[in-house]
């Protein structure tokens, strides 16, 4: 028996290498949480964020969440950096071609919160593209097409050959925190308040902890 | 009696499969609350956006498809493999489009261009999804002029441009005409090669079934509005491709009967 797993498209490459068995649908958190509006079958819910499963849990379409892992933002440019971008302000110049993940999207959301702290706000101005999730916001720097991009950390370390990360700095980082939920009406919610509970061990933590997530505080 | 039964039945199940998600559409919001949602910002811009990009890309695919048709409907050798070629964006996977876009316009593709994220690009996803749509049809409607008119109009003086305009275009205006439509209402609905291509921005980038899929994340309704307005303009095209005599070309059948 398999549990379908709704997760975080960060979540991509830790969790077939936490538990390579079950099956995973990765994409943005809140496309994610609308297909389980929608009565989508899922059995576990791993979000970007707690606000959405949060809202879920309310509308009494997922158990009580729990915060299983953190994480934190990074600007990355292309190993070429063809608009020579080497801290937030340069972002600013006219020209450049700044891709983040849309309102809405957790790290989109977490996007406009760094930018906002760090008055830098601005830079908003010159974003091509919305992307549904960091992996395609990942995708389009990676490829160089995209100047700059915002992702979290564990995003940039899965393609360090194509891209350079500029860390933010402390003050400006929101507190990302992951929660995962069992998803109400699971046809099998006693396999997946286990597999909840593993994510939770310690073999699970050390993977999150080795692809560079932050442990649970 | 039993064979009539079965075959009713299919009928009857593909039809409803066909047309219960469209009704659906419409059942589900009531019609006032559509119109409303349709008066959302964003929902504005994807149409601005839809409309600005779909007439440049029919504009592109008309003044390039029409002279490639004429061209590819001539007898020659190699032609079955061109025409071949030009139709594979047809079973594409839009996926693979706005790879290929990528590859071929990107920043570090074959041309190096500065087009991706751009309403260009947007015409250009757009263009090569509608583009063989029209080509083919083009192709057949130019076929499908007798070529006995074409060459008594050349016997009785006119030169090969006064043919084309006077005899062959006006021959061919209904499959033409078709062929049109139908690459319109395809690139309304372009949406896998735009989103990789061209990105999503809106007022720029964020076309109608862009906002659909960004929509579906945030306002269900309001998905639901753009989708309803989306079914209705495609029904649009196609039923005034059915139901317009003049494009038919009825009133050249005694001429071209032979």
């Amino acid at each position: 028996m398999l549990l379908t797993i709704l997760a975080a498209a960060s979540l991509t490459n830790v969790f077939p290498a936490i538990d390579r068995h079950e099956r995973y649908s990765f994409g943005g958190s809140n496309a994610l949480a609308a297909q389980i509006r929608q009565g989508a079958p899922a059995d576990v819910f791993a979000s970007a964020d707690t606000a959405l499963p949060r809202q879920l849990y309310r509308a009494h379409l997922v158990e009580k969440p729990v915060v299983f892992t953190h994480n934190a933002l990074t600007l990355i440019v292309p190993r070429s950096n063809p608009a020579h971008i080497h801290r937030v302000a340069d972002l600013r110049r006219g020209g450049v071609k700044l891709v983040v993940a849309a309102p809405g999207v957790p790290v989109g959301d977490y996007t406009r919160t760094v930018l906002r702290r760090m008055r830098q706000s601005g830079v908003l101005r010159n974003v091509v593209s919305e992307e549904s999730d960091v992996r395609d916001v990942l995708a389009k720097v990676a490829l160089g097409e995209a100047d700059a991009g915002f992702v979290y950390r564990t995003d940039a370390r899965t393609v360090r050959a194509k891209v350079r990360m500029l860390a933010l700095p402390r003050s400006a980082q929101p507190r990302v925190s992951y929660a995962v939920a069992v998803v109400r009406g699971s046809s099998h919610a006693a396999a997946a308040r286990r597999w909840v509970h593993r994510l939770l061990g310690k073999a699970a933590q050390a993977k999150l902890r080795t692809a560079g997530f932050l442990p649970r505080r | 009696m039993t064979r009539r039964v079965v075959v009713f039945g299919a009928t009857a199940i593909a039809l409803a499969f066909l047309l219960l998600p469209v009704v659906a559409i419409f059942a589900r919001v009531p019609p006032g609350r559509l119109f409303a949602q349709l008066g959302n910002g964003a929902v504005l811009d994807a149409i601005r956006v839809s409309a600005e990009t779909s007439a440049a890309a029919q504009a592109l695919v008309l003044a390039l498809g029409t002279p490639a048709a004429v061209v590819l409907a001539r007898r020659f050798p190699g032609r079955g493999l061109l025409v071949g070629l030009v139709e594979l964006p047809l079973v594409l996977p839009p996926a693979v489009a706005g790879i290929g876009l990528f590859a071929a316009f990107g920043r570090f593709g074959l041309l190096h261009t500065a087009i991706p994220f751009t309403k260009l690009a947007v015409v250009f996803a757009v263009a090569f999804v509608s583009g063989p749509l029209y080509v083919r049809a083009a192709i057949a409607a130019f076929e499908g002029v007798d070529a006995n008119v074409v060459a008594a109009s050349r016997t009785l003086g006119a030169g090969p441009t006064r043919t084309f305009f006077r005899v062959v275009l006006p021959l061919a205006r209904a499959g033409l005409a078709a062929g049109a439509a139908l690459a319109l209402a395809r690139g309304l609905g372009e949406f896998g090669a735009t989103i990789m291509f061209a990105g999503s921005l809106r007022g720029v980038t964020e076309t109608l079934p862009l906002a659909v899929y960004s929509e579906f994340n945030v306002d269900f309704d309001t998905a639901l509005a753009i989708s309803a307005l989306l079914v209705a303009l495609s029904a649009a095209l196609l039923l005034a491709l059915r139901w317009r005599p003049s494009l038919s070309t009825s009133r050249f059948r005694f001429a071209t009967s032979s």
